[in-house]
C-alpha cells in the first residue's frame, strides 16, 4: 500500500498527473481490492496530492482562485452524480471505462506536448501585450498575473471560451469520481488550449479544483462505505512522501523520456484492465 | 499605467491566494500528523501483521484517530471555499461571493451525505 502511495506521488508530481491512473490499477490488478474501494481511496490520495501541491502553487500566485471556484460549480455536480452511478455501475463496465480512459492518456502522453509537468515548461504561454480591463468579461475580473521565474517578468491573461471550460469541467468531475482520478486529463488541456490560461496557471488552477472535486467524491463513497482508514492511511502518507521527492528530482530526469515511458506502461496496464474486465486474470 | 495595472491586480489576489496557500498547508500538516500518530497506535496495539485493511471502524477503534485526519483532509478544500467567501464579501464582490456560496453548498450536499 505504501509503496502503492510512493509511486503515485513520485511518478504524479513528475508528470502533473494526480496520481489515480497509477492507485487505481495497482489496487484492483496487484492487491485485489474491489474497484469501488480503490476508487475510493484514491480520490482521497488524490486529496492529499493535489493539496500539498496546491500550497506551493498558491503561494507562488499562479493559481487563479475566481477561475477555479467559476468551474467548480459545474465540476462537483459531475463528481457527485459520477459518485452516486459508480455505485451502480458493475465493477467490470468501470474497469473497462478505466481501461479506455488509460489508453487515452498513454496516448496523449506520448504524443501531446501539453502533459508536461510545470516545472519543465519554458514559457511557451499566451500573455496579453497590454494590460486587461476588469470589465472585459460577464464573469467579472476573470483575468490574472503572476510572476515566471524564467521569463524574469509578470505574465497577465484573460480567460476566454467560460461556458466551454464549463461544460468539459462538468465532465471531468463526472470521470475524476466514476473512475478515481483527479480530472487533470482534461482540465489542464481545455484551459491552456481553449480557455488562454498560460500553463502553468492552468496546471496550478487545475490542482486547486481538484483538490474540492476529488474531496466531493470521496464523501459520495464514504456514504456507500467504500473508504476503509486502513487502506487510506499508508497510502496518504508515501504520497506526501513521493510528492515531495518527485518535485526534486523534476529538475535531473528529462520529463520527455519520463513521458514516453510512463505513457506506454498505462498502455499495458490499460491492456490487463481489460483481461481483468473479461476475466482473463 | 499598464505596470500599475499588473500590480493592483497581482495585490488583490494576493491575500486570498496566501489565505488559500496557509490553509492548504496547515491542513496537510494537521491531517498527516493525525493519520500518522493513529497509524503508529494501531501498529502499536494490533502488530503489523494483524492488520486487515478492509475493517470499519467499529472493528478497531484505535482507527478513529486516523479517520478524523481524514475527515480534516477533506475538509481543507472546503474551508478555502470558505475563505474564498469571507475575502470576496470584504471586497463586496457579490458576484463571486455568490459563486463561491453555490460551491460551498454543493460541497456540503455531499459532505452531508457522508457524515450520514
Amino acid at each position: 500500500m505504501a509503496g502503492t502511495g510512493l509511486i503515485a506521488g513520485l511518478v504524479g508530481s513528475m508528470l502533473g498527473v494526480g496520481g489515480g491512473f497509477i492507485i487505481v490499477p495497482i489496487l484492483t490488478l496487484a492487491l485485489h481490492l474491489p474497484i469501488q474501494v480503490a476508487i475510493g481511496s484514491s480520490l482521497v490520495a488524490i486529496v492529499a496530492n493535489a493539496c500539498t501541491a496546491a500550497g506551493t502553487y498558491t503561494k507562488a500566485g499562479m493559481t487563479n482562485v475566481k477561475l477555479g471556484l467559476l468551474l467548480e460549480t459545474t465540476t462537483i455536480p459531475g463528481a457527485i452524480i459520477g459518485g452516486f452511478a459508480a455505485a451502480f455501475i458493475a465493477p467490470s463496465i468501470l474497469s473497462a471505462l478505466f481501461g479506455l480512459v488509460l489508453i487515452y492518456v498513454a496516448y496523449t502522453m506520448v504524443t501531446r506536448r501539453h502533459f508536461i509537468s510545470a516545472d519543465n515548461q519554458s514559457g511557451d504561454y499566451l500573455h496579453l501585450s497590454e494590460p486587461v480591463k476588469i470589465s472585459d468579461n460577464m464573469y467579472g475580473s476573470l483575468t490574472d498575473s503572476y510572476y515566471d521565474q524564467n521569463l524574469n517578468k509578470v505574465v497577465s491573461y484573460k480567460v476566454t471560451h467560460i461556458p466551454t471550460g464549463l461544460g468539459t469541467s462538468f465532465l471531468s468531475g463526472i470521470l475524476s469520481s466514476l473512475l478515481g482520478i483527479g480530472g487533470g486529463i482534461i482540465n489542464v488541456p481545455v484551459m491552456h488550449l481553449v480557455m488562454g490560461v498560460p500553463m502553468k496557471a492552468a496546471i496550478a488552477t487545475s490542482i486547486f479544483m481538484i483538490a474540492l472535486t476529488a474531496a466531493t467524491g470521496a464523501f459520495i463513497y464514504q456514504y456507500y462505505g467504500n473508504i476503509y482508514p486502513l487502506i487510506i492511511a499508508p497510502l496518504i502518507i508515501s504520497i506526501v512522501i513521493g510528492a515531495r521527492i518527485g518535485v526534486e528530482l523534476t529538475q535531473k530526469v528529462r520529463g520527455l523520456v519520463l513521458r514516453r515511458i510512463f505513457g506506454i506502461l498505462l498502455f499495458l496496464v490499460a491492456i490487463l484492465m481489460f483481461l481483468k474486465t473479461a476475466k482473463v486474470i | 499605467m499598464r505596470d500599475k495595472t499588473v500590480k493592483k491586480i497581482k495585490v488583490n489576489e494576493g491575500r486570498l491566494k496566501n489565505w488559500v496557500s496557509l490553509d492548504f498547508r496547515v491542513g496537510i500538516a494537521i491531517s498527516l500528523a493525525l493519520v500518522v500518530i493513529g497509524f503508529i497506535m494501531l501498529v502499536y496495539i494490533s502488530g503489523f501483521k494483524d492488520i486487515q485493511p478492509l475493517v470499519t471502524l467499529e472493528q478497531i477503534p484505535a482507527a478513529k484517530v486516523i479517520s478524523i485526519g481524514i475527515l480534516i483532509l477533506l475538509l481543507v478544500p472546503v474551508i478555502q471555499v470558505i475563505l474564498s467567501i469571507i475575502h470576496f464579501s470584504m471586497k463586496r464582490n457579490r458576484l463571486y461571493i455568490g459563486i463561491s456560496v453555490a460551491v460551498l453548498c454543493l460541497a456540503a450536499i455531499s459532505l452531508v451525505l457522508a457524515l450520514t
